[in-house]
């Protein structure tokens, strides 16, 4: 009976456990190391959203959520962390792409994909929704319109 | 005793699980022929399904055990590497991580500066998994210094290479001493050996081959610039799995970048210089198709087109030494890239009510300048000069948000295509191709849009004179179908009046996704990240799955 259980739990577990970021130090657009951790342990909602430059969708959802990206952090003191995982062939093309369109989110690089591999990230867009270090929601994939269902995530978990 | 769930929810805490598999069931087509799979010579087996399973245990707060399996069955997918076979344990490890160390035992992944000394990384896409199978330290200090040092071997299919390979990698910023504000200052220093016996009486050179890299970065304000050069020792230089004990030679690589961004408009210059820059962690392997045995990173610096037919004609980048003939030599390539990204105002007359984005990217690459000869199997390259041009590519990418509900893409580009140089071709003339691509998007409300796209390419060649179409239709958040078909009205005997046509779509929840999608694959080549793998054509239904949780 209790190996049932354990099995049974193993499959709902994406449902009901969330799972701790580990302990990462990134790089940002300047050069200097961020410690993860400094954001994502706090009351207050993080997104993480993982995009490259060669990617469209990413960037159409980036590009979608930077026009109400104000009206988000006012509301609900949301923090979203773009986390380029551009490996040197494209990584280039990420500060003049960011700057060029005027985004205003935190830009990290993950050029060698080890905060990717970590947490198992296979296709872009992948976004993930933390609080106090841990995972609550995750996604894959953008259409456009999706963004609001990201809101209603994090309008509903935030204080 | 604490309950049972209690325990169970504290193991499940610290535990993720990552599942990927790619499934093909390949058919007999009988417009372009029956299924053949020429890497391990089988005819039956059409189904083949690639799959990871990776274990990631996080447990008393800084340790993390790894294990990835892997099963290829009853083959890998057409024109994977056979040394991919089976079921079996791909890479494991155990890593410690804390503020200032990280150290690792088992399987890791490392880069040093761009990758072009040293990059280790996985794409299942492309079958590459090279990572090091050793052990790994790295210290940082405060934000100043950052030291890593790395041995190992590298990972082959479920093996390891014989060689040794160990490593240094230094970097230091600079101006968190100096305390600058608006300036960032940036140096680094690596140090890779590679060691390998070698099998000669006599040989020419060591098994002992030392690269070094040195690094400078430097960014103020709105202006930011980067410089690496790498320097790899005397070895021997390998043709067709052939060691040559005369034909012995230095490497180097030298790579500068620079650019200026602000608000609204972005622009980068690169600029990199490579010879016989290829590097093995098995002298002979060195050059092969599936990319094993690579210890560096060196990919094509172009721009990484989305559509069809503008990935028709790719460049791969020519970093070794080849001299296939005497019409026909090759010792490295230098060239460049450039790229302006720019957002036109809204409320301005070319920006309409809300603004226009533009993206302008350009890309030249050719040989080394030099004398070259073939009788004395011997060059001498000189150190800016440019030779025979490779490859070009200039393109031009408008985004226009029309309303709330439509948006479009303009997309045109020119390409030159060297096929004798870039595919080792002798007869073949170079080709000049024009291609143009339209895309729109339509937003229908409650999450539904569909998207059209049209493209068209031209060349000065008979043989290739592509049409092509998607359709992609978005139910809601979760599902989504596609077709799409590219058509070559030209004489390119490969290709030509041959449909190349997919329909298929995905599903996605959460982090899951399954995609199915059957259709005609052109042969051609896939590229992630700069790095090519050539698949060969094919008929059928291919199903991928992936799970993160």
């Amino acid at each position: 009976m209790n190996k049932i259980f354990f099995f049974i739990s193993l499959f709902i577990s994406p449902y009901t456990f969330s799972q701790e970021l580990p302990s990462t130090v990134l790089k940002d657009m300047d050069g200097s190391s961020i410690n993860l951790q400094m954001f994502t342990e706090s009351e207050n909602i993080v997104v993480l959203s993982f995009w490259a430059t060669w990617c469209v969708p990413c960037i159409n959802e980036l590009d979608a959520i930077s026009e109400i990206y104000e009206e988000w952090v006012d509301e609900t003191q949301v923090k979203l962390i773009a986390i380029a995982t551009d490996d040197t062939r494209t990584k280039k093309r990420i500060r003049p792409l960011v700057n060029g369109k005027g985004w205003e989110y935190l830009v990290l690089y993950d050029d060698n994909q080890s905060l990717k591999r970590a947490l198992n990230i296979t296709s872009l867009p992948h976004t993930l929704v933390l609080k106090n270090n841990k995972i609550i929601h995750r996604r894959t994939g953008y259409i456009p319109g999706i963004e609001d269902e990201l809101y209603k995530v994090i309008k509903e978990n935030s204080n | 005793m604490q309950p049972l769930s209690s325990i169970y929810s504290q193991i499940i805490d610290g535990l993720s699980v990552g599942f990927e598999s790619n499934s093909a069931w390949y058919n007999d087509d009988k417009k372009t022929g029956a299924f053949n799979d020429q890497i391990n010579n089988d005819q039956d087996k059409h189904l083949r399904i690639n799959n990871y399973l990776k274990f990631d245990y996080n447990f008393l707060s800084k340790f993390t055990a790894s294990v990835q399996v892997e099963s290829y069955e009853p083959f890998a997918l057409l024109n994977y590497s056979t040394n991919l076979n089976g079921t079996n344990l791909g890479t494991y490890s155990l890593m410690y991580n804390s503020q200032k160390i990280n150290a690792t035992v088992g399987h890791f992944y490392e880069q040093f500066g761009s990758g072009m000394i040293l990059r280790n990384w996985e794409d299942r896409q492309l079958g590459i998994n090279n990572s090091l199978f050793g052990s790994k330290i790295n210290y940082r200090l405060l934000d100043f210094a950052d030291l890593t040092a790395i041995y190992g071997a590298q990972r082959v299919g479920f093996k390891t290479s014989d060689a040794k390979i160990f490593g240094f990698n230094s970097e230091f910023q600079l101006d968190s001493v100096f305390k600058w504000n608006d300036t960032a200052l940036c140096v680094g220093f690596s140090y890779v050996g590679r060691e390998q016996d070698i099998d000669f009486e006599t040989p020419n050179f060591e098994a002992l081959t030392n690269a070094y890299s040195v690094r400078l970065d430097y960014s103020h304000g709105n202006i930011y610039s980067s410089a690496e050069y790498v320097l790899k020792s005397n070895d021997a230089v390998v043709q067709s799995n052939q060691i040559s004990n005369e034909f012995i030679k230095p490497g180097s690589g030298f790579l500068f970048n620079a650019g200026y961004s602000k608000k609204g408009f972005g622009l980068d210059a690169t600029f990199r210089r490579l010879e016989n820059m290829s590097f093995s962690s098995d002298r002979k392997n060195s050059g092969n198709v599936f990319f094993e045995n690579v210890i560096n990173y060196t990919p094509g610096l172009t721009k990484q087109h989305d559509y069809l037919l503008t990935n028709i004609f790719v460049y791969q980048a020519q970093s070794s030494v080849s001299f296939l003939d005497p019409e026909l030599m090759v010792a490295g390539e230098i060239g460049g890239q450039i790229d302006l990204f720019y957002n036109i105002k809204k409320e301005t007359v070319f920006g309409g009510k809300y603004g226009t984005k533009i993206a302008f990217n350009a890309s030249y690459w050719a040989g080394l300048k030099g004398d070259f000869s073939y009788t004395n199997q011997d060059y001498n390259t000189k150190m800016f000069g440019f030779g025979d041009k490779y490859f070009s590519d200039i393109s031009l990418e408008v985004r226009k948000k029309w309303s709330s509900k439509w948006n479009s893409i303009f997309y045109v580009v020119n390409q030159f295509y060297n096929k004798k140089y870039i595919e080792g071709n002798f007869g073949a003339k170079p080709i000049n191709a024009n291609i143009v691509v339209l895309e729109s998007t339509h937003k229908l409300g409650n999450g539904r849009s569909v998207r059209l796209e049209g493209q068209k390419l031209w060349s000065d060649s008979k043989s290739h004179d592509w049409t092509g179409g998607t359709l992609e239709f978005n139910f809601n958040s979760k599902f989504s179908i596609y077709i799409n078909n590219i058509y070559n009205s030209g004489d390119d005997p490969s290709t030509e009046n041959t449909h190349y046509y997919n329909a298929g779509g995905s599903l996605t929840k959460g982090a899951t996704r399954i995609a199915l999608n059957y259709g005609r694959q052109r042969a051609g080549l896939i590229c992630v990240g700069g790095v090519c793998r050539f698949v060969p054509e094919a008929t059928g239904l291919t199903a991928s799955i992936t799970i993160a949780f």
